[in-house]
């Protein structure tokens, strides 16, 4: 019950709502006693012969009156309760999502974005849950049960509602018994039908192999052999699943079977009517669900508090990247220096750096070359200030970058990720994407420095094309140059591409580059590269190994040294050398 | 974001009617499900009667003989137990039929999606089809589970209440006929308004999940162009939107579920109190009777309500069910295969004239010919989009072509088995995909009667057997969702040896480029010499390096051949391909 106590803010905060409700709830729990009562009444007095027109006409207009008064007290209660449940579900949403966009990608390396999804979604509901079913069957099983109880034994007979009530508690018992078993079966039902779902990604993804190699018939046998599975564990599931109903309606029957046996003989002794043995069978009925109530509360908060738990975690995890207090409030400018003496990746023991030393003057362009974890997108990290925590300085203007506003570095910043990711909007809302109002002339001179206008404009809707799953499928070139353009939009004064030509013929390649060398003559720009030929024209170029700089120098200094770059680039151009020589 | 589809009332019957074809193979165990259910129900209904019995023949009359009463009793429990009994294998009979059918229905799915074209997979996300799959099979599932056997249950029960109530008394029976067309009413409402209002949530709640999941992915890129309060306005607006929807969704459920439902149960009440009351004014009235009724009425409506509960369950079903048929009822089938014995025997190709479209508007083939001899090597050539993976594509036949043909030993490549071309041609994709398994299963994939030898002998073929024996488990070392613990390179070498485990008469080659690393690149070059050693290859070549001993180059450039030749003839010619060779190399130059 924790979690109602964790929640205690946001109950202050709709008090109001919730004291209205729960005393409707109290309301409606207490006109339900009415209708039993009568029907015991006019039963009593139409087996006397007692019944009057007039009093019939009261009891009925009394049955329609709290019927009525239900119905609306019902609506009302569930606005205030269930309203408040799914207000809180869009305040947390919100704060998640305001959170999220604080949090830095260190975070974002350590945790899943299908996680995240679940964060917000799953834990998300059992917490609106929470909020509204949760309070609803605290409230309900207590006044709905206590009412009840009471009724029957203080306008009843006491001693009868003890009898009816035995069974009672060995039902709240078993139901709590098959919820736990059903919990354990019910996990490895999911457990199976996530293989299965895992089976059907994997089939719909290879689809190519699968039919290069003719195995259709091979891979729908394996599907059926999963599902088989699938239907197994949910067929365990349903053992249990269906002892709920029959289990509850034997315990009520026992009860219900005690309560005429016991209650006859009460009436032969004269301690109560007929009516009354009818109106207390129906009372019966109505413990049900209280009974039912009870069980499915502990789960509600249970499910609830860890859910609670979990975004409250993730609430607390503090923003890792923050600004100084006195940042600078100016736009970073000038050369760009670098002195790492080491970095590690948090949680890692390798440096993924380590002396790396250079200083880039404003305007020149820097080449950086390695293989794949060599250091290249390390360097560039720092440089973004998405980690920190090295031992070293990296100045841009004679300034430490970490003395800047994180807003101005970005602003200063245009980066082009490997992994070129595009937002499902327009092509113009994409490239677009740091200033959404920016004329569309704009747009296009990015597009064509990029050299990907020709290509939008053959798509169907143009600049208007939507991009992602719902619309056109861009080739990774595209992708790459719509990148590309997207950061040229913003006229950085430092512009890194990571890899971003990779997927770029080698023509469209040279083009880009060329654009780029005469538009940013004042700028700076870092290329990374597993493609020589996209930094031969470099003013500087690094050759990193094993998180260090092993060699540094223009291309043909590079070249000279005869080391890693002359190797790679030997490597490269070796066949096409040899042919060369045979052929010219 | 996945686009709702607007479904009249009579496509949802239809849809309600397909899907209870599903029913048929079942009909035995569904007649048992009944006849058990029916048996519940006459238990259901017998036991208010004994109970009527106990209060107007004897309690009334203070008549208690201990045999009728003993047997009384005894009948009454004998009933609740069995019928405790009966309706737990009634239950669990309902599930069970259900998850059959809904495996019959998953894999129906499942074999369709195998079947279908590429043009179907380049047109639809992988994402949408593992729904249709899953997800929405599973949706089914919740509606056969807890609606349709709901239903069935309500019926059967009203049935037997009534028929109870005619036997007990008809004209107090047929006054509650008029319930009937109440609850009716309020159903239909219900459903007319569900329709809209919660198809509107549910649309507003993968709006806003589909913003978060993108948002979440691309973070990073928010945060570098300071997009962060432009998209948190953006969510707080979408959140806000699916807020006011769930706010109307409780309206509706407030006014029309539960609080309706019961307001109804008040009034056959009424209905019971006064026909009794007035009847009693002229004649004696035995109260059990009335006891009798009150409890029918209440068994009555419990079924009633948790139907209503779950109408929304029936909803999504409906919605669900459209989007499987449809991909059920799928035409973009693979292209089929004439049924004859032609064999692949020398592996001579010629391509005739061949014109294709995807999208019957633009040709991205264009009158295409050429001939690869037995043995020999065509390499295509080209920038991005010149058409040289079309040619892949139609010679592994994942697309129909109408105009032209496709020659394989003189044979239309439309005239062989789908066994014969799989087994005697063998394709390298571009992007290496590994299945989650082990090495030795990546290779064999689900070929059983390949050895362990046969997999070895491939894979040191293609000199893949280097890295694998570097593994700590070798062949049986685990390969995890798409091969991620693995390079490219290493992925590439291990699909290689997938394709020579099957000795291929002809091989077809897309390229693996950008990705891997230098020395990795000389490893697979070396591999890919080896490889196309006596077999007759069709290579997509990004790196013109690496075909020059290739007997055809074919240089394609906006769905054209627009040059042909072996290297020195077209390096001679200075055309295109010359430029494409020079522009490799000028690069050379200009720095060596």
């Amino acid at each position: 019950m924790k979690v109602f106590l964790d929640l205690g803010w946001f109950f202050k905060e709709r008090k109001k709502q919730y004291t209205v409700g729960i005393i409707m709830l109290m309301f409606v729990a207490f006109l339900q006693l009415l209708p039993p009562k009568i029907i015991g009444y006019v039963v009593d007095e139409i087996r006397l012969g007692t019944l009057t027109s007039e009093a019939l006409v009261k009891w009925l207009l009394l049955l329609a009156g709290a019927a009525l008064a239900m119905y609306i007290i019902r609506y009302y209660w569930r606005m205030m309760i269930f309203g408040s449940a799914i207000l809180l579900a869009r305040q947390l949403r919100e704060r998640l999502f305001q959170h999220f966009t604080r949090m830095s990608p260190q975070f974002y390396q350590k945790r899943r974005v299908g996680d995240l999804m679940a964060h917000a979604t799953n834990d998300l509901s059992a917490v609106q849950q929470t909020a509204g079913a949760g309070v609803l069957t605290l409230v309900d099983s207590i006044t709905t049960g206590g009412f009840v109880i009471a009724a029957m034994a203080i306008t009843i007979d006491w001693k009868l509602t003890l009898i009816a009530l035995i069974p009672m508690p060995i039902m709240a018992y078993l139901t709590s018994y098959y919820g736990k078993l059903l919990h354990n079966r019910f996990h490895f039902a999911q457990e199976a039908f996530s293989s299965l779902n895992d089976k059907a990604q994997e089939s719909i993804s290879g689809i190519k192999v699968i039919k290069t190699f003719g195995q259709e018939k091979e891979d729908i046998q394996d599907f059926v052999q999963l599902s088989d599975d699938v239907v197994q564990k949910n067929i365990h599931v349903a053992k249990v699943d269906s002892l709920f109903d029959p289990t509850i309606s034997a315990i009520v029957g026992v009860s219900f079977f005690l309560s005429i046996v016991f209650g006859a003989r009460f009436i032969v002794a004269g301690d109560m009517t007929i009516g009354d043995l009818i109106a207390f069978t129906a009372y019966l009925g109505l413990l049900v669900w209280p009974m039912l109530a009870f069980g499915w509360l502990f789960n509600i908060v249970e499910r609830g508090r860890a859910s609670y738990d979990r975004i409250r975690a993730l609430l607390a995890e503090p923003i890792d990247i923050d600004d100084a207090e006195h940042a600078l409030d100016e736009k970073p400018q000038g050369d760009l220096d670098v002195n790492i003496a080491e970095f590690k990746f948090p949680g890692d023991d390798r440096a993924a750096l380590h002396d790396v030393q250079f200083t880039l003057k404003r305007g020149e362009t820097l080449g950086i070359v390695g293989k794949t974890g060599s250091g290249k997108t390390a360097i560039l990290k720092l440089l973004l200030r998405e980690f920190e925590g090295y031992d070293g300085t990296i100045t841009y203007g004679g300034h430490s970058i970490n003395a800047y506003k994180k807003e101005r570095l970005r602003f200063a910043i245009g980066y082009v990720p490997q992994d070129h990711f595009l937002f499902s909007t327009t092509v113009a809302g994409n490239i677009a994407f740091a200033n959404t109002s920016a004329p569309l002339d704009d747009v296009y001179e990015a597009a064509q420095l990029a050299h990907i206008h020709e290509d939008i404009l053959k798509f169907t809707d143009g600049y208007e094309t939507i991009v992602g799953e719902r619309g056109v499928s861009l080739s990774g070139g595209q992708k790459q140059r719509i990148s590309i353009a997207r950061a040229l939009m913003m006229k950085p004064e430092l512009l890194i591409l990571d890899d971003s030509l990779s997927a770029v013929d080698a023509r469209t390649e040279e083009a880009i580059l060329e654009s780029l060398k005469a538009t940013r003559t004042d700028e700076t720009t870092i290329i990374t590269a597993h493609r020589l030929s996209a930094i031969q024209h470099a003013h500087q170029i690094i050759v990193l190994h094993e998180g260090t700089i092993e060699e540094k120098g223009s291309h043909d200094e590079l070249m000279a040294l005869k080391g890693r770059y002359y190797e790679m680039y030997q490597l490269q151009q070796l066949e096409a050398l040899v042919e060369m020589g045979g052929e010219a | 974001m996945e686009q709702q589809p607007k479904l009249t009332g009579k496509d949802q019957g239809l849809i309600l009617r397909r899907l209870i074809s599903y029913l048929t193979p079942h009909k035995k165990v569904i007649t048992m499900a009944l006849i058990l259910l029916g048996l519940t129900v006459v238990g259901d209904v017998l036991g208010p009667m004994l109970i009527k019995t106990f209060i107007d023949d004897y309690l009334t009359a203070r008549n208690f003989p201990t045999g009728p009463l003993v047997g009384l009793a005894g009948a009454y429990l004998f009933i609740q137990l069995s019928n405790v009994v009966i309706s737990y294998f009634q239950l669990l009979k309902f599930q069970e039929i259900a998850l059959k059918i809904i495996q019959q229905m998953r894999i129906d799915v499942f074999t369709k999606v195998q079947n279908l074209g590429m043009r179907y997979f380049d047109k639809t996300p992988a994402g949408s089809i593992v729904s249709r799959v899953t997800n929405d099979t599973e949706a089914i599932k919740d509606m056969f589970v807890s609606v349709l056997v709901g239903f069935v249950q309500s019926a059967f029960l009203m049935v037997g209440v009534y028929i109870a109530m005619f036997i007990l008394n008809v004209k107090l029976a047929l006054v509650t006929l008029l319930l009937l067309p109440i609850l009716f009413l309020i159903i239909r409402t219900y459903r007319r308004y569900s329709s809209v209002f919660y198809q509107d949530l549910r649309e507003r709640l993968s709006q806003l999940n589909a913003k978060l999941a993108e948002s979440l992915q691309g973070m990073s890129m928010i945060q570098a162009f300071r997009q962060e309060p432009r998209l948190k306005d953006e969510f707080n607006d979408i959140n806000e939107q699916h807020w006011k929807a769930g706010q109307r969704n409780i309206k509706m459920d407030s006014l029309l579920l539960r609080p309706a439902i019961d307001l109804v149960y008040a009034l056959a009440l009424i209905m019971l109190l006064s026909f009794f009351g007035i009847t009693s004014f002229n004649n004696t009235i035995e109260v059990g009777i009335i006891y009798a009724f009150v409890t029918y009425i209440d068994r009555f409506f419990e079924p009633i309500n948790q139907v209503m509960q779950r109408l929304s369950i029936f909803q999504q079903a409906i919605v669900a069910a459209s989007r499987v048929f449809k991909l059920l009822d799928e035409e973009e089938l693979a292209p089929a295969q004439a049924n004859t014995n032609a064999h692949i025997i020398d592996g001579k190709i010629e391509f005739k004239n061949v014109t294709f479209s995807y999208d019957g508007q633009t040709d991205v083939l264009k009158n295409i010919s050429f001939t690869a001899q037995p043995g020999e090597t065509v390499a295509l050539v080209g920038h991005t989009g010149s058409g040289k993976s079309s040619i892949i594509n139609l010679l592994m036949r994942f697309y129909e072509y109408e105009n032209g043909d496709i020659l394989i030993d003189g044979q239309s490549v439309k005239d062989f088995k789908t066994k014969e071309l799989r087994e005697k041609m063998g394709l390298v994709l571009q992007d290496p995909f590994l299945f989650f398994g082990d090495i030795e299963s990546n290779i064999r994939l689900h070929n059983q009667n390949m050895t362990a030898d046969e997999v070895r002998t491939a894979a040191e073929f293609v000199q893949a057997d280097s890295f694998i024996n570097q593994l700590p488990d070798g062949y049986k070392q685990n390969v995890t969702e798409r091969g991620s613990t693995f390079s490219s390179g290493q992925r590439q070498l291990v699909a290689f040896a997938r394709t020579m485990a099957t000795d291929p008469k002809i091989l077809v080659l897309d390229e693996a480029t950008a990705n891997i690393d230098t020395e990795t690149e000389v490893a697979i070059q070396s591999s890919l010499q080896k490889m196309r050693q006596g077999r007759t290859t069709i290579a997509i070549a990004h790196r013109l390096s690496t075909i020059q001993d290739a007997e055809l180059i074919l240089v394609l450039h906006q769905g054209e051949i627009v040059e042909r030749g072996n290297h020195q003839e077209l390096l001679a010619s200075k055309g295109l391909y010359h430029k494409m060779y020079l522009l490799q190399n000028n690069i050379v130059e200009e720095t060596v």
